[in-house]
């Protein structure tokens, strides 16, 4: 059976019917295409992966109200982010996305200032609201068209536009606080 | 986190042995309870009419009993399990049109408790609908007509829970809404307020740090968790973290 | 916010990837190019979970599965969650204690709805009635039997309580005082007509237990 050319709305409906075991379509699908989007929504691996958890399972436990079984990706995509929004603010300041750095003598000049602005970046995440942290990630990160983002937040491209700008005003303001 | 708890499950399947022998016929039961054989007799009549159309029996058999107890007149307590039987009928209906074939016991009463509240034949169906599974929707339907007897139009009881699940809520979330709504109310809150409230769709995570929340006033996010607000966020713009539903641009 | 903190709107096309359309200011131009090295970097260091969260899903989702399937195989207890009764509760006129114990009915056609893997929580409730002589409590969870679950006093004086172990769903209930009155609980989440000229009270009990005001 090739699984692969299943759309979302047929796995969503032969799940319902009894067909768990074909979940994992959509974990995988959708693992795939949220995971760093719950990484960097959430601020580090651990905490992301216990919030994409969560997520597919109270999507499946909420699977038959899910309105629209084509819609799945955008339904999911919202309890995604509830439970990342939650994950972001249980985890402890102090784990860091990605805290090994190389040796300092193997370090360029260039190297270190990019982990700087890297971990500026990252912190200055904190500052944004969670709507602009969404939009901003899906931007810069997961690197969405507007429209596309557009379609999964439900929401018009000139307020997202707003969002994405401000939380660009925001990594700003912080960058410029470092030099 | 939860912790297995082993005390009680002894208590648990001899319980259980005993549901599955077969509960012993409600005409008995009140009889070694002291009610009339008239009202004992009348009463068995509608549970064995109940049990031929495949309604589920033990409601009517607790409604007559609870009747018994309360001593009430067996001409009240005939015509409330009557009207008992009346609703199980068509909660049966309303579930089986809501796609559940056959509909399951626990679906039915409580189903039918819900119409005996205030919902509508179309709550009902819309609840079973918004849920999945049947033991979801029996708790759905169980939470509606709670929150319909404190007091909340019936609409917005039964689109409440229906949202809950829609924004993911699991039953568990579900089965807190009443407790958390009546706290609201009980703090001075009114029901329009809680009831936009709980519209907006926010699931409900209680903190003991949340509840009971500072100085008597009404925290307007005590039902997400305050702390997800980050710092930097202006009045403006916000959203609940806890659904990511947004207000403002 | 002041305006030199905004980025300009020429330097917000060139961070959409409109540069044909637009160029940044001159004075904006190094740090905006900052910025985006800078996310440039940050986006690289964001690493997708690996296939083994499937695995780790899937397993929770089969568990799932099998519970929604045969929920009577799939009971399981909580472990006691008292519930702070708040000094406010305790103030008003009568709250309520009560004593559950619960009956699982398999008739033929199970009536009790079947909240898969319902669980029972322990909720702790105290009246304030000095002057009975005796409690119980009597409801749809033991078929308004009188005399099964009394209520006993506390160290307070005039304080009856118990802590009982609920099911997961809701139940009806009222207190019979000194064997001859019954009483509705004011602090209940709700009353309704129990269709014989009385209210019953209402409770609605979730697996985290019963938040009360």
């Amino acid at each position: 059976m090739n699984e692969a050319g299943l759309g979302d709305g047929d796995v969503v409906q032969r799940v319902l019917a009894g067909e768990v075991e074909l979940f994992r379509v959509l974990v995988e699908r959708y693992r795939h295409e949220f995971g760093r989007y719950a990484v960097s929504l959430v601020g580090d691996e651990d905490s992301a992966q216990d919030a994409i958890q969560e997520a597919f399972i109270r999507a499946f436990d909420s699977l038959g109200s899910c309105r629209d079984p084509q819609r799945f990706k955008a339904w999911f995509f919202r309890i995604l982010t509830n439970q990342c929004h939650n994950a972001r603010s249980r985890r402890r300041r102090e784990v860091a996305l990605d805290g090994v750095d190389a040796p300092a003598r193997d370090r360029t000049d260039a190297d270190v200032e990019q982990d700087e602005l890297r971990r500026a970046i990252d912190a200055a995440l904190d500052d944004l609201t969670p709507e602009q942290r969404e939009a901003f990630v899906m931007k810069h990160v997961d690197g969405r068209s507007y429209e596309e983002i557009a379609e999964l937040l439900h929401t018009g491209i000139d307020a997202l536009k707003m969002r994405v700008y401000r939380a660009r005003d925001a990594l700003r303001r912080r960058l410029e606080d470092r030099t | 986190m939860r912790r297995t708890l082993a005390i009680g499950l002894a208590a648990l399947l001899a319980a259980e042995t005993l549901g599955a022998q077969g509960a012993p016929e409600i005409r008995a039961r009140l009889i070694a309870r002291g009610a009339p054989k008239s009202l004992a007799d009348q009463v068995q009549k509608v549970v064995s009419a109940a049990r031929r159309e495949r309604l589920p029996t033990d409601p009517l058999a607790d409604k007559a009993l609870e009747g018994w107890a309360k001593r009430a007149s067996p001409d009240r307590v005939l015509v409330a399990v009557r009207e008992l039987h009346t609703r199980l009928g068509q909660a049966r209906i309303a579930a089986a049109q809501a796609g559940l074939k056959p509909p399951p016991g626990g679906v039915v009463t409580a189903a039918a408790q819900a119409l005996g509240r205030g919902m509508t034949a179309e709550d009902v169906r819309h609840l079973i609908q918004a849920a999945h599974g049947s033991r979801n929707a029996a708790a759905g339907l169980m939470v509606a007509s709670s929150l319909a007897a404190q007091g909340f139009a019936h609409g917005v009881a039964a689109q409440a829970v229906e949202q809950t699940y829609q924004n993911g809520g699991t039953t568990s979330d579900v089965l807190e809404l009443p407790s958390v709504t009546a706290s609201l109310l009980a703090r001075g809150l009114s029901r329009p307020d809680v009831g936009e409230r709980i519209l907006e769709g926010r699931p409900f995570r209680l903190d003991d740090s949340e509840v009971g929340s500072e100085n008597g006033a009404v925290n307007r996010r005590a039902l997400g968790r305050a702390a997800d607000v980050p710092p930097g966020a202006r009045g403006r713009s916000t959203s609940n973290p806890s659904t990511g539903r947004r207000t403002g641009p | 916010m002041s305006s030199r903190n905004e980025w300009s709107h020429e330097t917000q096309a060139y961070f959409d990837g409109e540069r044909a359309a637009a160029e940044p200011p001159p004075r904006e131009r190094p740090g905006a190019d900052r910025l985006l090295r800078g996310v440039t970097a940050y986006a690289a260091s964001i690493h997708a979970p690996g296939a083994e969260l499937d695995d780790r899903i899937m397993a929770r989702v089969r568990e799932r599965g099998r519970a929604r399937a045969h929920p009577s195989m799939w009971r399981w207890l909580v472990a006691p969650q008292s519930v702070r009764v708040r000094p406010v509760v305790l103030a008003l006129a009568a709250s309520l204690v009560f004593l559950v114990w619960w009956r699982d009915r398999t008739a033929e056609l199970p009536s009790a709805p079947q909240l898969a893997a319902t669980p029972t929580v322990l909720v702790r409730f105290e009246l304030l009635a000095p002057r009975a002589s005796s409690v119980t409590l009597a409801g749809s969870f033991n078929e308004w039997g009188t005399e099964g679950m009394p209520l006993t006093p506390s160290a307070t004086p005039g304080l009856w309580a118990v802590t009982v172990p609920l099911p997961v769903g809701e139940h009806e209930y009222l207190f019979l005082v000194d064997g001859a009155k019954w009483m509705a609980d004011p602090s209940a989440q709700a009353q309704v007509d129990d269709g014989f000229g009385r209210t019953n009270s209402v409770i609605v009990v979730g697996p985290r237990g019963v938040v009360r005001s």
